[in-house]
């Protein structure tokens, strides 16, 4: 049974975690992760009918992955991230949740300041309950959008 | 020192040979000759054989010429392409991209096809038509279909024209060894880019904007026997970049692949072009694969698919997708910087922007910075065209007479 303080609690961790990347605050974020925590981006091709891995992390290498990007050349324009907390699903001994949330991500165009939708999908998190105070413990990006135009370097 | 527009609009103190005129990026009658006179008359990849396994598995695709087609396993394993269009009112057949049918009925009147493009049911049809037209009148129309170099699909709709192997010639000599055991696709995504479809082409064959790519500077620019690989171009406007043995552990994040590809040296690379707009890419332990859809002058589908063995544990898969999704994916480091730039040359190549010519003067020795690769390209496109790409409207003579 969630209570309606985890509940709450979980909702704003999952919150608290788009606002974060949407700031591009990577320390901040990964301050909401539990030390195991693995990141991945998925879909599912119709084309070639099969599930996909487009990312897969664990908290070093996304935290590298991250770091790395001041590297790269990137598309600049910021994008939002928007969810929406659906189900929590806390195991029977209290230390764990299933956290299923939709996702829809807009980009904003630096010149002009035009939104559009970029990508819509769910988040999939395991978040790790402790007397601390909840943890990401695992997500699971499950996009349904693909067709990603030109792309983005930084993860949804 | 900054040009006047005079200056700007001046040829290029190179030979002809070494630079393009930019209209042949944007101009919509090039781009109506370029469906007639290559995509048409050219031999395209479709699919891979592993995306359609079983009988009467099949898979759409668009191509580039802009017939809807259906490749489709038979009854008898046999792999044959018709076009999407059912003979009757023009509706489209099948709809999902990819499925198994027995039977492939259009929604419309249920006029019914078999795996042979053969017409096998025409509802109603002695009611309507009594005995002048049946199901002998309404069969598919199929495109040459051939399976090969790595099981991919390949199709022609010129009925006529060489077979693939005289289409490939040699140019895929150096990379049989490397696909003798069956392969399996295992990523697949589509990116439309405003920009044209060449563009993306040339991106494949000019290792220069490697500068372009942090990881490629510091995993392959910076190591020994990069400056030694050498660009090969074949007959019919194919070309190939050699092998070089890539450091991936330079990369912070990155790790010397553990799956590696059988026969080839670990961190090998080896890329080859295929005309007009197909890309083989082996890099140590992925085989990825380009093919280009333009939807217009400016606008291009580019199809990527990445590809394992069919043999591969789930560990080794794991790792191949891994591998893969580093630089290659839809997040990878390479692939959106590739993008974004040709995504910046649409911009700035579009009609109207005055851009005037397009270098590819570099010659060092056919290595690995030297332009060559797209000066083939655009040989074998002059000559298929009917028009030098340094003057496609036969406006003026260049500068210097053609290398």
């Amino acid at each position: 049974m969630t209570t309606s303080e985890q509940r709450h609690a979980i909702e704003e961790l999952v919150y608290r975690s788009c606002l974060a990347l949407d700031a591009k605050d990577w320390k901040g974020f990964l301050e909401l992760c539990d030390p195991g925590f693995r990141y991945a981006i998925t879909a599912f091709s119709p084309e070639i009918r099969k599930d996909m891995t487009w990312l897969d992390h664990d908290k070093d290498g996304f935290a590298t992955l991250l770091g790395n990007l001041p590297k790269h050349n990137s598309d600049h324009s910021p994008i939002t991230r928007h969810a929406t907390v659906y189900t929590v699903d806390v195991d029977a001994l209290g230390g764990e949740a299933k956290v299923i949330s939709a996702l829809q991500v807009f980009r904003t165009a630096l010149d002009g300041g035009a939104t559009e939708l970029f990508a819509v999908g769910h988040l999939h998190d395991t978040v790790k309950l402790a007397s601390g105070g909840p943890k990401l413990g695992a997500r699971t990006v499950r996009l349904d959008t693909r067709l990603l135009g030109f792309g983005y370097h930084v993860p949804f | 020192m900054a040009k006047n527009a005079a200056e700007w609009a001046a040829r290029p103190k190179f030979p002809a040979s070494h630079y393009v005129d930019a209209r042949i990026y944007s101009d919509p009658t090039i781009f109506e000759e370029e469906k007639e006179k290559l995509f048409k008359r050219c031999w395209i990849i479709a699919c891979h054989e592993s995306e359609i396994p079983n009988a009467y598995d099949y898979r759409l695709f668009s191509h580039p010429a802009g017939m809807p087609l259906i490749v489709v396993r038979g009854d008898d394993m046999k792999v044959r392409t018709f076009y999407n269009i059912c003979p009757h009112r023009g509706n489209a057949i099948l709809y999902d991209p990819a499925g198994n049918a027995k039977r492939m009925t259009c929604i419309f009147h249920q006029w019914s096809f078999d795996t042979r493009g053969a017409c096998v049911d025409i509802t109603r049809a002695e009611q309507g038509y009594q005995d002048r037209f049946g199901k002998q009148d309404a069969g598919l129309r199929e495109v040459r279909t051939e399976v090969g170099f790595g099981g991919f699909v390949w199709v022609n709709v010129d009925d006529a024209g060489p077979t693939l192997k005289e289409f490939i010639g040699p140019a895929l000599d150096m990379l049989e060894p490397y696909m003798q055991e069956p392969m399996e696709v295992f990523h697949f995504h589509k990116a439309v880019v405003n920009t044209n479809f060449k563009l993306w082409h040339d991106t494949n064959s000019e290792f220069y904007h490697d500068f372009l790519h942090y990881f490629n500077r510091i995993t392959g620019m910076m190591q020994p026997g990069y400056f030694d690989r050498k660009y090969v171009g074949y007959p019919n406007g194919h070309a190939s970049v050699g092998s070089m043995e890539i450091k991936y552990d330079a990369y912070e994040g990155s790790k010397q692949r553990a799956v590696g590809w059988p026969g080839l040296a670990p961190g090998g690379w080896i890329l080859i072009d295929i005309f007009p707009g197909m890309t083989y890419n082996l890099r140590t332990s992925v085989l990825r694969m380009d093919t280009v859809v333009p939807l217009g002058p400016d606008t291009l589908i580019i199809e990527f698919r990445g590809l394992g063995l069919k043999s591969d544990t789930a560990e080794q898969r794991r790792q191949r997708v891994f591998d893969h999704n580093v630089i290659w994916g839809p997040f990878g480091r390479n692939l959106h910087e590739d993008l974004l730039g040709v995504h910046g040359q649409g911009i700035a190549l579009r009609s109207g922007t005055d851009a005037r010519w397009i270098l590819q003067g570099r010659q060092e020795n056919s290595t690995i910075h030297d332009e060559v690769g797209m000066r083939h390209y655009y040989a074998e496109w002059s000559q298929r065209m009917g028009r030098p790409a340094y003057d496609p409207f036969h406006e003026g003579k260049p500068a210097r007479a053609v290398a």
